[in-house]
């Protein structure tokens, strides 16, 4: 194995020629808890009105909280969770909500009590809960009412002390906030009784606001150093066991940093809207959307549930959205409605595509339609996520990930140990200040992945010789069809470029000749004129691709499974396949 | 008879329905459709050709009277009604078109509706005390496009104030139908109980044979079965409230009664066939959508 500290770096070139350092600076901030006050001190004091989150519900209506308001709201918060339930620095602390604005002031307030937040998905079934708390040994939950259902069943089998009860609607204006509850409550029929003893998050902020007085909120937090403990973020990881990444202060300080820097000239303060689509319990909304434009003083539009996608609609009509975050079934399905390609954001200045390939196809048309850059970037929940990303100012390069961001050292490995050649895969291996320090109790999984303070992302990778790299595919996806290597997203490539098709998805299924066989899932376009069946599909792959990477089997669905943040998730189509399998044999 | 009360709480009622409807829009959404225009083309041509003469038919094939006459074909030649946006949502068709729809008739209204009602009276050869002057309708029009352009404007400055006004458009359309329920049946029991079936059968068939014109006249022009349930229920569906706001601001007397009945039966009924409609097209979406899951089953092809 090469010694890490000898392999080359070119993209530090790369870096360089669009402006952007090589390191950066420690951050100045010792925790996220001191980051967050300062910077909404500094912003309510200059910009007083100045509103830093903005919840827009379908049907436009809207709550919203200036930069004071969060920082007293989080400092209550972080009161009631220590002076009035008791808890000590280091607990965890799990919110589970959809993007509202509770959820700022329920995370921030976690950090200035010096916990831990433990993000969770709002939609996890019972078992899911019961697994991830008792995991985390969480002691308190804030919980949104549509799914308090769960909690009886939960809070029986967890050590779950304490319960604060939030609703989508938390900080709107009166009038709208009690048509949205009537609604919520007689129309669609989503808010159960809560059952179990529970606290509403008004009267535990108004509980935590009166011992402030005899404990202010900073002496909570002043003592928590950059390497205690911020948030453990759920995830299958590379192995599919679900395990807490741990992340630390430091971890995620630089991170922002680093997202930061590569954004580069197009992110200013005090002059960003960031759409925040994505849910914020996911860290790549988690870091980019909540944490960075905090920094820059930005305005965070906060959507509930971007499914259907005309739930934007509103969002993006009414507010001057200068920034994007998304995935790309996100950038594909916008491009897909009639209201946004007619009129996109006139303000929108760039877009960053993550969590999942971005296709060639998408990217392109997005560019045509915004006349803004797109650029992809590459992260894992490991790396707090931000590891690459392609510079704004420089040629954004299709299908590429980008250069490593400062202070981040990438290499390739190959299967027997050896660093990969330039253009050749090798498995992503990183190092740097955003890395974890490992998973949350949990020696054997953190053994497996964490290897000499480098972190194996099991995915596949390469580099061209200027340093950008390129995803191949995830190593467990790869399709070994009669010996030969498929990396189920070129294929994905290729049929997404079919104009009639709006999504695709590809995986290998067992196949009694071959070893593996290469199947495709298409959805498509209601929109276009032209239909797809399988015949086309096929005919455009034998034209595009070699032919042990043509699908063997191709099908026409409506929908593809998806995860919360709109991945496309192959290993539910690999788990149905199987199924189908077992039940045919 | 209406009293003067009624009339005013009536006009109060339409303006905040109108109110409600312009929070519904926005300039774009006029822009954007169109930009692919033959939908809401296809719902005007429903609109404004099928129905007034759809309405003319009934009243000369059974022969109404002179007052009866007016009220239909006033029925027939109003926009659409906003509640065909409600009855859509429930039949799992096209809000969006639903909507683009009932605000370009109400827009085109202004013109149209004057227009139609002088041709088919004229046709009808109803005697001047029998018409409604059509600088009293377009006045009417006219003083709901402001309310209107107030709700365009609302909801462009305060989206929170825009979407409760459009809710509270929304249920104000079925509160109207429950005030004339509450209010000029029991006084007019008598005259309901009077009253010959021929009018009935207009008040109900326009309705009725409205949607059944509207899909055919769609699927004529290759609209899908779901676009074309869309522009069924808003043919249909007209502006029940505005014809009775028509009629109360431009008739006095003893005719108002007469002139009256059809649009108000008119307005009663169409809520419970709109309601049996909706039943039968969310059967046909969900049954279609089946049908799709079926063909997908059988779409999985080897092919080496």
């Amino acid at each position: 194995m090469n010694t890490p500290s000898s392999h080359p770096r070119p993209w530090h070139a790369a870096a360089a020629a669009a402006g952007i350092p090589a390191e950066l600076p420690s951050p100045q901030h010792s925790s996220i808890a001191a980051l967050v006050h300062e910077r909404c001190a500094h912003f309510a004091q200059r910009r007083p009105k100045h509103k830093a989150f903005t919840c827009v519900m379908p049907n436009g209506m809207n709550g919203s909280l200036t930069y004071g308001q969060v920082d007293a709201l989080s400092d209550a918060f972080a009161g009631y969770l220590r002076s009035v339930l008791g808890l000590q620095a280091g607990d965890r602390v799990a919110v589970q909500m959809p993007n509202s604005l509770g959820y700022p002031v329920a995370a921030f307030g976690v950090f200035k009590a010096g916990c831990v937040l433990v993000n969770t998905n709002p939609l996890y079934t019972a078992n899911e809960m019961v697994h991830q708390f008792n995991d985390a040994g969480v002691k308190a939950l804030v919980i949104i009412d549509m799914f308090a259902d769960k909690l009886p069943e939960v809070l029986a089998q967890t050590q779950v002390q304490h319960v604060v009860v939030c609703s989508i609607a938390e900080f709107f204006p009166v009038v709208p906030r009690g048509i949205i509850r009537a609604v919520q409550k007689v129309w669609s029929r989503v808010l159960p009784p809560v059952t179990v003893p529970h606290t509403r998050l008004k009267t535990a902020l108004a509980l935590g606001r009166d011992t402030l007085a005899q404990t202010p909120a900073a002496t909570l937090w002043q003592r928590i150093g950059p390497d205690a403990l911020a948030v453990l973020q759920y995830t299958g990881g590379t192995t599919g066991v679900s395990k807490g990444a741990m992340l630390t202060h430091s971890n995620l300080l630089h991170n922002v940093q680093q997202m930061l820097a590569m954004g580069g000239s197009f992110m200013k303060e005090d002059e960003e809207c960031v759409l925040t689509a994505l849910p914020l319990y996911h860290i790549f909304a988690f870091t980019a959307n909540l944490l960075g434009f905090l920094v820059l003083g930005g305005r965070n539009i906060l959507v509930p549930s971007p499914r259907p996608v005309q739930n934007l609609q509103r969002a993006v009509e009414n507010y001057p959205i200068t920034w994007i975050t998304g995935v790309n079934t996100l950038y594909n399905g916008l491009l897909n409605e009639e209201w946004f390609v007619a009129y996109p954001p006139k303000h929108l200045k760039a877009s960053i595509a993550g969590g999942t390939a971005l296709h060639d196809a998408v990217a392109e048309r997005w560019r045509e339609v915004t006349q803004t850059p797109i650029a992809e970037g590459y992260g894992l929940t490991e790396t707090s996520p931000v590891v690459s990303f392609n510079p704004l100012s420089g040629d954004v390069r299709l299908g590429s990930i980008g250069v490593p961001s400062p202070g981040t050292d990438v290499r390739l490995v190959q299967e027997d140990g050896q660093e990969a050649p330039v253009g050749q895969p090798g498995e992503i291996w990183v190092r740097g200040p955003q890395v974890m320090p490992g998973y949350w109790n949990n020696p054997s999984e953190t053994a497996l992945v964490m290897k000499d303070g480098w972190f194996a992302t099991g995915d596949i990778g390469v580099m061209s010789d200027d340093g950008f790299f390129k995803i191949v595919d995830r190593k467990k996806d790869m399709v070994l069809v009669s010996g030969f290597n498929v990396y189920p997203n070129e294929v994905e490539e290729v049929i997404a470029q079919m104009d009639a098709v709006l999504e695709v998805a590809v995986i290998g299924v067992p196949d009694a000749t071959t070893g593996e066989a290469v199947r495709a899932y298409v959805v498509p376009n209601p929109e276009h004129g032209q239909t797809v069946d399988v015949a086309s599909v096929m005919a455009h792959c034998k034209q595009q691709l070699t032919s042990y990477k043509v699908p063997k089997q191709i099908e026409i669905r409506e929908e593809l499974p998806k995860s919360p943040v709109g991945k496309v998730l192959r290993k539910d189509l690999k788990a149905e396949a199987a199924a189908a399998l077992n039940t045919r044999s | 008879m209406v009293t003067e009360f009624e009339t005013k709480l009536l006009g109060a009622m339409m303006m905040i329905i109108m109110l409600g409807m312009g929070a519904s829009l926005t300039w774009r959404d006029f822009l954007i459709a169109f930009r692919k225009p033959k939908g809401v083309l296809i719902g005007l041509l429903s609109q404004y050709l099928i129905m007034p003469f759809l309405g003319f038919a009934l009243a000369m094939g059974l022969g109404l009277s002179p007052g009866w006459t007016l009220g239909l074909i006033l029925m027939a030649c109003m926009p659409g009604g906003t509640t065909s946006n409600i009855f859509t949502y429930f039949s799992k068709a096209v809000l969006a078109l639903s909507i683009m729809m009932t605000s370009v008739s109400t827009l085109v209204a202004l013109v149209m509706v004057p227009a139609l009602l002088e041709f088919y009276s004229n046709a009808a050869g109803l005697g001047s005390e029998f018409k409604i002057p059509a600088t009293n309708v377009a006045q009417v029009l006219v003083v709901l496009l402001v309310p209107t352009l107030i709700g365009m404007l609302t909801r462009k400055l305060n989206p929170n104030i825009g979407a409760t006004l459009e809710l509270l458009g929304g249920l104000m359309g079925i509160a109207v139908i429950l005030f004339l329920v509450v209010t000029w049946i029991p006084r007019n029991h008598m005259l309901l109980a009077s009253t010959p079936w021929q009018v009935y059968f207009s008040a109900i068939g326009l309705g009725l044979f409205g949607m059944a014109l509207g899909y055919l006249l769609a699927r004529g022009f290759k609209q899908d079965p779901n676009r074309s349930r869309t522009i069924a229920l808003e043919t249909g569906i007209q502006n029940g409230p505005m014809a009775v706001l028509i009629v109360t601001l431009s008739i006095t007397g003893a005719m108002q009664q007469d002139v009256l009945l059809i649009p108000v039966l008119y307005s009663l009924f169409i809520v419970i066939s709109s309601s049996v409609v909706t039943v039968f097209f969310r059967r046909m979406s969900i049954r279609e959508s089946l049908a799709r899951d079926q063909r997908k089953v059988g779409s999985v092809m080897t092919s080496r």
